[in-house]
């Protein structure tokens, strides 16, 4: 609003008489007389006006040649809007087969109006989109979601391979970025890390020791707390924040380098993209999450301890519970898992990067792609492991 | 023409921060003109464009467009003389989520009271005249770098400003296209009476159309040479002027 108000003053700069006037000599014969500064902005109304006028008198004079004359010798300027007004009033006066004539047209216009011929090529038939039926997207859905299946799995592949590579020349990778990366997305994410993990500690305490109180087992709030955070929670919690995080700021990172053609440089220039953007990033997921799960774990663990306190149950109390309950292996497992996670972030927030189309919207639909793919893998790895953890007992 | 110059530029001082570019400018672009400006590489062309556009704030000084100074103007104020001029920047810059008939109507949708047809025959025009009214569909990462120029030209003429800024339009064009470019250039500046202001590098598009030069240097961080590109190609007593214009290597003229 506060733009068109800015603008209004140009548009009333125009005499109070219109730029264009629709004048009828006789039922064949009409004319359109142009004056003064004819622009965008005083044309605005005038321009409808005339091509209703005209549109009603072409069709009354159908098939009788009307004439019309197009006056432009008042013209004092004349731009842009002005030829595509003639030219939209010429074309309609053609359409309906009258006949059209400038006159008065100031000389220097000439050579401009002529760049626009024919001008039947401003007026392209309306294009109308063939509408798809269902049975064609849900074959083209299927499409994609096996394409992607199959990106998925060869980017498998050339990743696990590249990952033995750099075992193998642990003095090629490049270190520098794996810092970077690391840092990224290992120290900058403890602040929310923690913040999450001790809320969830408060949160999953306080709702246990409701029910639990009912059945005088308060005592056992803090062993299911800490068993939960250190098989489950910790990871998850841990990776789900990773997946907003550093899975789509890789995806971004990597996405606009692809729109750049950085990536393509660096193909074109023999080097293979996956060794030099994406190992890196993976390897600093794999360093950084089992170490940011074990500060969720510990984060959590500490808040649900307070949190028992208001229910009378002593930090040593708690404390001891844990041991009895907590296993080495509890958090092991989890940390395993936790590192699996990390993986899954990192190297699917790389991916959705390499897979970028073109323009700056297909980094932020990247983007997307990586949070909501990262996060559906890491239930569906979740998922995986529980089912392992349940038949192997680890 | 008029008396107000399109655009006059006092004491600019162009810079970011404490690393100034480019110090005390004065020049007049009178209205109707083709301006060119020159210098080498990094010397502050663009930098230059970007503040007589008031994009970024000078350090120090004035520009005055059509005799509103921009660096002051705020508010509708402001926003009136930027719709004065269009601008074509280096990369195209065209929205890519929109395709090339509606990168061109977007600046009309929103300053004008046209109807869509109206605007759509308008932005039809504009392509045409940059020779793109074939693509007029294609969205602007489906068209080669040179077409994106060109697509951009037609949108910063949109609403038809009296002063349009084109920042290297000719580079990256071929021969061709880039003589059409020029004279489409000459038209409107000759017959509609636009004024433009060019940065560019190309001699034989400078030859072809500018009407006036100013070439800047990194060195002096101000203007070494002002006219027509003709003259000073032949009469200029400046090595480094007489170097640009006659396309001499370094080596020679050490």
């Amino acid at each position: 609003m506060s733009v068109s108000q800015a603008i209004s003053p140009m548009a009333k700069a125009s005499p109070d008489s219109p730029v264009a006037e629709w004048i009828l000599l006789d039922s064949l014969n009409a004319k359109v007389a142009l004056k003064g500064k004819v622009n965008v902005y005083t044309l605005a109304h005038t321009w409808t006006l005339v091509r209703e006028k005209q549109d009603a008198w072409l069709l009354q004079s159908q098939g009788k040649n009307p004439i019309l004359t197009f006056d432009a010798s008042q013209v004092t300027s004349l731009d842009g809007s002005g030829f595509a007004f003639l030219i939209d009033v010429e074309e309609a006066q053609k359409t309906a087969g009258g006949q059209f004539v400038v006159t008065g047209l100031d000389p220097r216009y000439q050579p401009l109006l002529k760049e626009f011929d024919p001008i039947a090529n401003l007026f392209p038939p309306p294009v109308v989109k063939p509408k798809r039926s269902f049975v064609v997207s849900t074959g083209m859905a299927t499409q994609n979601f096996l394409d992607d299946a199959a990106g998925l799995i060869t980017f498998t592949g050339h990743l696990s391979a590249d990952l033995v590579w750099s075992l193998r020349n642990p003095a090629r990778v490049r270190w520098g970025d794996f810092v970077n990366a690391a840092v990224q997305a290992g120290i900058a994410a403890l602040p929310i890390v923690g913040l999450v993990a001790f809320l969830i500690g408060v949160i999953l305490s306080f709702q246990s020791a409701i029910g639990m109180q009912q059945f005088g087992a308060i005592s056992f709030v803090g062993p299911l707390v800490s068993l939960g955070i250190f098989r489950e929670l910790g990871p998850l919690i841990t990776a789900i924040l990773l997946a907003g995080r550093s899975s789509a700021a890789f995806a971004a990172e990597i996405g606009t380098m692809t729109v750049n053609n950085e990536v393509d440089a660096l193909v074109t220039g023999g080097l293979s993209p996956i060794r030099f953007l994406i190992v890196p990033r993976v390897l600093a997921g794999i360093l950084v999450t089992p170490i940011l799960t074990l500060f969720a774990d510990i984060v959590s663990v500490f808040s649900s301890a307070l949190t028992l306190i208001i229910y009378g149950v002593p930090m040593v109390n708690f404390y001891n519970g844990m041991v009895q309950v907590v296993a080495i292996e509890d958090v092991m497992s989890g940390l395993v898992k936790a590192t699996l996670f990390g993986v899954v972030v990192s190297a699917v927030g790389c991916l959705r990067g390499m897979q970028t189309g073109t323009g700056a919207a297909a980094v932020g639909i990247s983007a997307t792609r990586a949070v909501v793919s990262s996060i559906v893998l890491i239930v569906l790895v979740d998922g995986i492991f529980a089912f392992i953890s349940y038949k192997t007992g680890f | 023409m008029t008396s107000t110059p399109a655009i006059e530029v006092k004491n600019l001082t162009v810079g970011y921060g404490s690393n100034i570019l480019l110090q005390n400018l004065n020049f007049t672009v009178s209205s109707g003109e083709i301006f060119v400006i020159l210098g080498g590489s990094g010397c502050g062309k663009s930098s230059l464009l970007s503040n007589l556009n008031g994009l970024h704030q000078p350090l120090a000084g004035d520009v005055l467009i059509e005799g509103q100074n921009i660096t002051t103007a705020v508010g509708a104020e402001r926003q009136k003389i930027m719709t004065s001029f269009g601008m074509m920047y280096q990369q195209g810059a065209l929205f890519g989520s929109m395709n090339l008939l509606d990168n061109v109507t977007l600046f009309m949708e929103e300053y004008t009271q046209l109807t869509q047809a109206q605007m759509q025959l308008l932005a039809r025009c504009k392509l045409d005249l940059v020779g793109l009214l074939p693509y007029e569909s294609y969205m602007p990462n489906e068209i080669s770098g040179g077409m994106q120029k060109r697509a951009a030209i037609a949108r910063a003429m949109a609403l038809d400003p009296k002063i349009l800024f084109l920042d290297e339009p000719s580079a990256g064009l071929d021969p061709i296209t880039s003589a059409d470019l020029d004279s489409t250039i000459l038209d409107l500046s000759k017959n509609l009476g636009f004024t433009f202001v060019v940065v560019s590098h190309e001699l034989a598009s400078i030859y072809a159309i500018a009407d006036k030069v100013i070439m800047l240097d990194k060195q002096t961080k101000g203007i070494i040479a002002e006219g027509d590109p003709k003259v000073l190609r032949d009469t200029s007593k400046d090595p480094r002027v007489h170097q640009f214009f006659n396309r001499i290597m370094s080596k020679e003229v050490a």
